[in-house]
């Protein structure tokens, strides 16, 4: 029997992996941090919950609607916003600040139909939980084993992808040198929208499954996007698998952490949940700059068992 | 926001951090500190929490006999709040300091929530999610607090204003902006990044913690809601960007051009009654929508920056006029 504060910590850092490796493969493929993935999460929370209110049924069956909302949307702020500054020469911190005014158009709007669906259709679309909706199986609940599942389909649909498709050939070109694969005839743009697409798709199926654990509301990817950036740099952007490490990282931490910490310190300590990550992220900037991923393990065990570097002879 | 961006081309997304340092010191320290000048019933004080609204009647009770006493509290409070901005700035930016720009930007985003979830977590701060009223150093004016209030943050906004300017024609504003256009050339000049870098943050950070204690002591209240990402670091960026990037009056001016939007959509509230959806709403689009606009057409902003000058124009033409005589 799994205790339930594994199942969560399973379940979260799951939920974060997907969540957060769209923003890092965005960030990794084409430079762009896009703050307006939060937007995308949240979108991908409403779809399912848009469909579960009007056409009932499992919510895990729209997740294939959710991806889609999600993606052409990310498409959309890849075309018409980030490619045109692209175009003109804007820095990658323009286009930073670019996908802020994204995520706040995106605000306003998810907002706009929350508040129709209340006062039309007098839904609870501020605040919704769809964890009633759920399956159990093996005494778990299906949250669990679907965001598990995804997460290990995905990274390995991924490798695959990367590894024997001439896309992800195109792909990996395009991110070690983007003037070269253009060159070399890979259309760049290209390569760039199905980064783009793949990451708000990841987004709106994250966002989907959301409700499923958590209270679902407007600002549901904004109250998680500080959260998605400590995962993506504690595990290092420049390594695509290593977002799973560090979400896995911040989740246990952050769920067991916390269960380990009370017990010592009283439930109180609870309510600092939400800090971990952020400690996480300072010590890692500290120690570990580049992200877990990118440690040296092999210099660290050297030093462990010999006491520091050996030294070398001239 | 704009000495950090604007000049030393830092974009700083955890503003919120020191805007609401700076407005939890207001919400800690002057209830404490008249309760001792003023001798507050110390059972009141036993639970300065649950008593909050008693005691700050008897405080207010009290500034409106004692003004000086009033403006002292608000004076000392201000200059502790600046003091806790700058220490926040230099513990927020120095594990990230040496990241580039971008990365920068998102660690400031994630470090900026920290004082947040402290303030709604920690009760004896600012009383949790709750909040606390804050004593109101101000209330010896009777019906023209506003009125002078107002006035105060116009001629602090001034004051800031003129420090700026200072600032801007000093060295150290050509410093920064060297660092802005190409860090590697002013390494290579000998300049220090990381220092210039810490002193942008730590600068901008003591003006945001000022500003964030101004406004608790406008409201009279502190709360973690209050100070939330959207209202205190995204929305000033896009006042920044509205108004031209580098540029003190073109931010000064887009701020007044934002909060004059913000305030006539909320003034003509009553004439969207007959959509389904809260009318605030439609502010926030409208503004996204104008960023993106700008962004795309007009990066510099409404005004553009000025390049600096070393030396008054008159003595550069005198120059320039001397040099063309001497080789004719």
């Amino acid at each position: 029997m799994i205790p339930p504060t594994l199942i969560d910590a399973i379940t979260y850092s799951s939920l974060l992996g997907i969540m957060t490796f769209g923003l890092s493969f965005v960030r990794r493929t084409t430079g762009v941090w896009n703050i307006a993935h939060a937007g995308l999460v949240t979108i991908g929370a409403y779809v399912i919950f848009t469909c579960t209110s009007f056409f009932g049924g499992n919510p895990y069956i729209y997740l294939p609607l959710a991806f889609i909302f999600s993606a052409v949307i990310a498409v959309l702020e890849y075309m018409l916003i980030i490619e045109t500054l692209r175009k003109r020469g804007a820095s990658t911190t323009i286009m930073l600040i670019s996908t802020l005014a994204f995520d706040l158009v995106m605000l306003s709007i998810i907002n706009i139909y929350a508040d129709y669906l209340q006062n039309t259709f007098s839904l609870p679309s501020k605040n919704f939980l769809l964890r009633k909706l759920d399956f159990m199986f093996l005494n778990m609940p299906g949250i669990f084993w679907t965001s598990l599942l995804l997460l290990i389909t995905f990274l390995t649909a991924l490798y695959y992808v990367l590894n024997y498709t001439k896309i992800g050939t195109a792909l990996r070109a395009c991110v070690s040198n983007p003037t070269l694969a253009s060159i070399s005839g890979i259309n760049v743009m290209h390569t760039n929208l199905f980064s783009w697409l793949i990451s708000g798709g990841l987004a709106g199926v994250a966002g989907g499954l959301l409700p499923l654990w958590i209270q679902g509301k407007p600002v549901l990817g904004d109250s998680l996007i500080a959260v998605m950036f400590c995962v993506s740099i504690v595990g290092g952007v420049e390594e695509i698998y290593g977002t799973v490490l560090g979400g896995f990282l911040v989740g246990f931490t952050q769920i067991l952490g916390t269960s380990a910490l009370s017990m010592v310190f009283g439930p109180s300590v609870i309510l600092y949940k939400s800090l971990i990550p952020m400690v996480i992220l300072a010590l890692a900037l500290l120690y570990a700059p580049y992200g877990i991923a990118k440690i040296n393990w092999r210099k660290i065990l050297t030093i462990i068992k010999f006491g520091g570097e050996p030294k070398r002879k001239i | 926001m704009n000495l950090q961006l604007g000049y030393a081309g830092i974009p700083n997304f955890g503003l919120v951090l020191a805007v609401t340092g700076g407005a939890y010191t207001v919400g800690w320290l002057p209830v404490r500190l008249c309760m001792w000048i003023f001798n507050i019933d110390s059972q009141l004080g036993a639970d300065i929490l649950k008593n909050n609204a008693i005691i700050v009647s008897q405080i207010n009770s009290h500034i409106q006999a004692q003004p000086l006493i009033g403006l002292a509290v608000f004076i000392l409070t201000l200059i502790v709040a600046v003091a806790i901005g700058g220490v926040l700035g230099f513990i927020s930016a120095y594990p990230a300091i040496r990241l580039r720009s971008d990365y920068l930007a998102i660690t400031l985003l994630a470090l900026g929530e920290i004082l947040s979830i402290i303030g709604q977590s920690y009760d004896p701060l600012v009383g949790g999610v709750i909040g606390v009223l804050v004593p109101d150093t101000w209330s010896w004016l009777g019906g023209n607090r506003f009125t002078v209030i107002s006035l105060v943050l116009v001629i602090a906004a001034l004051g800031i204003l003129f420090i700026l300017e200072l600032i801007a024609r000093s060295p150290i504003s050509r410093t920064f902006r060297a660092m802005r256009d190409n860090e590697v050339a002013a390494m290579a000049m000998g300049k220090d990044i990381t220092k210039y870098r810490m002193e942008a943050l730590v600068i901008g950070s003591m003006i945001c913690s000022l500003g964030g204690a101004l406004y608790a002591f406008y409201v009279c209240y502190v709360g973690p809601a209050a100070y939330g990402r959207l209202e205190w670091t995204f929305l000033p960026w896009l006042m920044v960007i509205l108004g031209g990037m580098g540029n003190n009056f073109g931010v000064m001016l887009g701020t007044f051009i934002f909060i004059a939007l913000q305030k006539l959509i909320v003034f003509y509230k009553h004439a969207f009654a007959f959509l389904p959806f809260d009318v605030v709403w439609l502010e926030y689009l409208l503004l996204g929508s104008i960023m993106i606009a700008i962004l795309i057409f007009r990066p510099s902003g409404l005004i553009k920056e000025k390049p600096s000058q070393t030396i008054p124009k008159t003595k550069l033409e005198e120059i320039v006029g001397e040099s063309s005589k001497k080789y004719s």
